[in-house]
């Protein structure tokens, strides 16, 4: 072919690249993406993300499942289809006592499962028990490490009983670090009672409840060489422990009793206000004992599954479809209004947000409107815009130099423009703290450092990195070790964009080009949770239950957080705000301890993350919330146009 | 023949179990776990986990189990990620939905591929020779990641006429767009092979004798050129075939079909080493397999190849 052909032929393959363009631009006026007709059937069909680990609640962490298992099964109380409070489920309604630390749930008479037996609190007791029982490995298990010694049961920890007095040694005695007791010892809050039960006297003198109700006792490892080695470090502690008896914990220790067949109570081992919250979450939802001992981990399989929520499973073909259909036998069947939900595993957004423009499926999960087409999606009616209870940061290795320097991970941040960030991808909102912003109403969330590159470059000097002005405007800091820094992420578009937006600020600002690095997903992981990274991380994390800790502990111990920071002052100010009675009082304190953990900077936040997902115009009783969970039942088709959603369904509460 | 047959069988059991420890090691070898997630698990609980499943035990335990599961019972276990799910009980299931779209795909592709490449072969230089060639260098040359989006662009988003994606029961609409995407490349490697077995074959001494019998043309191509034509052919299928079988990652990807090749990646990135092993054993032993039966059609197809 000549030059002449074959430029004539590359013209010619353009012309049909901006006709093919064109087209979709053409279909830009229409107010909806892709078709609105609704299925011809009462059931709705959604994408929830990736294949389901499982159909057992307490086997995945993921936000996927999280949508599966809430069509699935019941929990003591569900999320609100707006504002993600908890709102009675299989618990009526439920007390607290004054400190937030035991909890008690009355539960309705009529739950039942789906094979039509009776729920009462033996199933929650098994159930609670089951998230910490170490045979069932659940990731999840740390959720309930609130429960009054569920830790140590799964642990597989020991009591100490003095064999001749037969009292067991208690934790304060030995560990000044344990925080006071929620309902014994000293008063949490001057001038309050510590602890007024509403419970009679008589459910005071079982023997749980006398147990619940003495000072935290002491627990050791279960296993030996690490129990030798505890006591081998505290010669005090070994004194005290040896010719006494050791007592594994066991489930019955864990605090959770039931005072008559449909009354629960949650004992904890420090005040949660958030408690209730977190008992939403998938874990906490309620599993069958008789169907999980009689067929192990296949008690999941279609054929033998039996679950309690407003939905049962139908059809199960993994990688294909998950068909679950309305169960009569559920307590609050009457407000379900779908026949079915189908869900479809996948994960590749354009495929997904092929399948919705064509109509065959109803709504996609969040995150799923890939960047490219963001232009034309979000001006359509159908897309769901909001703030999600999610964040993206920067993780920091501060264990290395240059960055264990505070002044230098300072420059970095005040070298990000945030807010031109959030303008560049368009959904998300700039950010400088560590919690999201405006999702937890009330709370006094601090401002973090600004954008402001000039204090940058002046900390860097400071560090001894002193940034020069060139002659043609830019920086450059040639003393600043750029090879003893990088940054990594997992190979993903939105990550690449994110990480070369932000190696231009640095270059921009301080003159330094930070190589990046992608990796693997899982590779990815392993790196930064060993800190076999140099300088930065990709960081993300959304809430699980709707509190601002749920962000503040990851900086609560040093491994989880992946950056190798970890600070008692932190620590001790985030058990304070916890033990604090007044929920005001309470949010201040976990906002100071906030501002601290900022100063300190181990991470830079970057934004407040964007739910950004489409659903049809005729899907109603399904709201943009933060959490992006949705309580099924409320959710229905809508006929009628004159009905639909037009923009996006407000989140006010009605 | 017999004893070929049964010789080769019997080298492929060591090959699997090679191919098999090679895939166990690189797996241990691999960084991160199953259970990894975004938040670091607490280290009793990675531990639980861990012992759970067996991983605390040395590895030549490890080894040793795994191996014996499979020599023992041909069982491969069960998958990490997906609890309660076997391994074999997840090939049964996955195996019909690559198969289906692999057949058809190559059928189409021999269809048209050998169709082409004869035309082209009996037509040389003409322009029927270039059209065909042309548009199998763009099936060589377009990837099906690229060829894939724009059929689903044009059929699916704007024409609405077929489904875009997901797997529909079989036979369905939803089969047509991957079937096209997959047998794109092989159509036109197969136009190629047969274009160039064709015009060696029609050079040849014993087609000018079919010619000089005074055959019609449709004789001695359908009769004689083709069987000798078709060689490169039948070698390519083995191979082509056992891949098309097993699964296509891509287009299983795009296309969102519940086959063994959309398990594939998954199990590889999800780190769930049974369902990896697995998964590779059975490709394996399809690739074996099918290069035999590519020897031994081989055998029958030409009278000079004797075993």
């Amino acid at each position: 072919m000549s030059k002449r052909k074959q430029i004539g032929l590359l013209l010619l393959l353009a012309t049909i690249a901006v006709a093919a363009i064109s087209c979709s631009v053409a279909s830009n006026k229409e107010p909806f993406f892709g078709k609105t007709v609704p299925p011809e059937q009462n059931i709705f069909r959604y994408v929830t993300g990736d294949e389901p680990e499982s159909l057992d609640p307490v086997v995945s962490t993921g936000q996927p499942e999280a949508r599966i298992y809430m069509a699935l099964y019941d929990g003591l109380v569900e999320y609100h289809p707006k504002t993600m409070e908890p709102e009675p489920a299989l618990a009526e309604r439920w007390e607290a006592n004054n400190d937030s630390s035991e909890f008690k749930f009355y539960l309705r008479h009529n739950g039942r499962w789906s094979n039509g037996d009776p729920i009462n609190v033996h199933d929650f007791i098994y159930s609670l028990r089951r998230i910490v029982d170490k045979k069932t490995a659940s990731r999840n298990a740390y959720l309930a490490y609130y429960i009054k010694y569920a830790q140590a049961y799964n642990e597989q920890k020991v009591f100490v009983r003095d064999p001749q007095t037969n009292q067991f040694l208690n934790a304060k005695d030995f560990d000044e670090s344990t925080p006071p007791e929620p309902f014994g010892g000293s008063p949490l809050d001057a001038g309050k009672p510590e602890y007024t039960s509403k419970i009679d006297q008589a459910e005071h003198d079982t023997d749980f409840h006398t147990k619940l109700h003495t000072p935290l006792r002491l627990t050791l490892p279960g296993d030996e060489k690490a129990r030798t080695k505890l006591l081998n470090a505290d010669p005090k502690l070994k004194a005290a422990v040896t010719g006494k008896d050791l007592v594994p914990v066991q489930a019955e220790d864990i605090g959770v009793s039931a005072i008559d067949d449909y009354t629960l109570r949650i004992s904890l081992v420090q005040p949660a206000p958030f408690f209730t919250g977190l008992l939403a979450h998938q874990s906490f939802r309620l599993v069958p004992k008789n169907v999980i001992e009689k067929y192990g981990s296949a008690w999941t399989q279609p054929q033998n599954i039996v679950t309690c929520g407003p939905f049962k499973v139908k059809t199960w073909r993994p990688y294909d479809k998950l068909v679950v259909e309305r169960d009569p036998m559920y307590w609050d069947a009457a407000t379900v209004k779908l026949d079915e939900i189908h869900f479809y595993p996948m994960s590749d957004n354009p495929t997904i947000m092929n399948l919705y423009k064509v109509g065959e499926i109803d709504a996609v999960l969040n995150h799923t409107v890939p960047n490219a087409w963001l232009e034309v999606v979000r001006t359509k009616q159908d897309y769901m815009d909001g703030a999600e209870a999610a964040i993206n940061f920067l993780q920091i290795n501060v264990t290395q130099p240059p960055m264990n320097d505070v002044r230098v991970r300072k420059a970095f941040n005040y070298a990000i423009d945030k807010d031109a960030w959030a303008k560049w991808r368009k959904i998300v909102k700039p950010l400088t703290a560590f919690t999201p912003e405006g999702i937890f109403q009330g709370y006094p969330q601090p401002k973090g450092d600004k954008f402001n590159p000039e204090e940058g470059r002046r900390l860097l000097g400071e560090a001894g990195y002193p940034v020069v002005k060139k002659a043609d405007g830019s920086y450059s800091c040639p003393k600043f070790p750029v090879d003893q820094i990088e940054y990594i992420y997992n190979t993903q578009e939105s990550n690449k964009a994110m990480a070369e937006w932000m190696q231009a600020q640095w270059k921009q600002n301080l003159g330094i080009t930070v190589s990046l690095r992608n990796m693997e997903w899982k590779t990815f992981l392993n790196t930064r949770a060993k800190l076999e990274y140099k300088g930065f991380a990709r960081g993300a994390w959304g809430a699980d239950y709707m509190d601002p800790f749920t962000f503040l502990s990851l900086f609560y111990t040093g491994g989880e957080s992946g950056t190798g920071w970890i600070d008692p002052k932190y620590v001790a100010m985030l058990d304070e705000a916890n033990r604090m009675l007044d929920p005001k009082k309470r949010y201040e304190l976990l906002a100071r301890a906030e501002k601290y953990l900022l100063d300190a900077q181990p991470m830079i936040p970057i934004d407040t993350a964007a739910i950004n997902w489409v659903k049809k115009p005729y899907v109603k009783g399904m709201y943009p919330n933060a959490g992006s969970l949705y309580p099924w039942k409320y959710v229905y088709i809508e006929r009628d146009p004159a009905k639909w959603d037009y923009g996006i369904p407000s989140l006010t509460a009605d | 023949m017999l004893r070929f047959i049964i010789r080769r069988l019997l080298v492929t059991i060591p090959t699997i179990l090679v191919v098999i420890t090679i895939t166990w090691g690189l797996i241990k070898l691999a960084p991160g776990n199953f259970y990894s997630g975004e938040k670091r698990l607490p280290p009793a609980i990675e531990k639980s986990i861990r012992e759970k499943y067996g991983l605390d035990k040395p590895w030549y335990q490890q080894y040793g189990k795994t191996m014996w599961g499979i020599i023992r019972h041909g069982d491969f276990g069960t998958s990490l990620r997906f609890e309660g799910q076997s391994v074999n009980a997840i090939i049964r299931r996955s195996l019909p939905v690559s198969a289906a779209v692999g057949i058809l795909a190559y059928l189409l592709a021999l269809i048209v591929g050998i169709t082409a490449g004869s035309i082209a072969a009996l037509k040389q230089n003409s322009r029927w020779d270039y059209a065909s060639m042309t548009l199998a260098m763009l099936g060589i040359s377009v990837p099906n990641f690229v060829l894939g989006p724009i059929l689903v662009l044009v059929f699916s988003l704007s024409l609405y006429w077929l489904p875009p994606s997901r797997w529909g029961g079989f036979p369905s609409r939803n089969l047509i767009l991957p079937i096209i995407t997959l047998s794109a490349i092989y159509m036109a490697y197969i136009a190629r092979l047969a274009r160039a077995g064709m015009l060696e074959v029609l050079r040849s001494d014993y087609i000018r004798t079919a010619r000089a019998k005074g055959l019609s043309e449709k004789d001695v191509v359908i009769k004689h050129a083709l069987r000798g034509g078709l060689m490169p052919v039948i070698s390519y299928t083995g191979p082509a075939l056992a891949f098309l079988l097993t699964g296509t990652v891509v287009v299983e990807r795009i296309f969102a079909l519940p086959g063994l090749g959309n398990y594939f990646i998954q199990a590889s990135l999800n780190r769930d080493e049974p369902l990896i092993i697995g998964i590779v054993a059975f490709i394996a032993i399809t690739l074996l397999l099918m290069n035999l039966l590519v020897d031994v059609a081989y055998a029958y197809l030409d009278p000079r190849v004797r075993y």
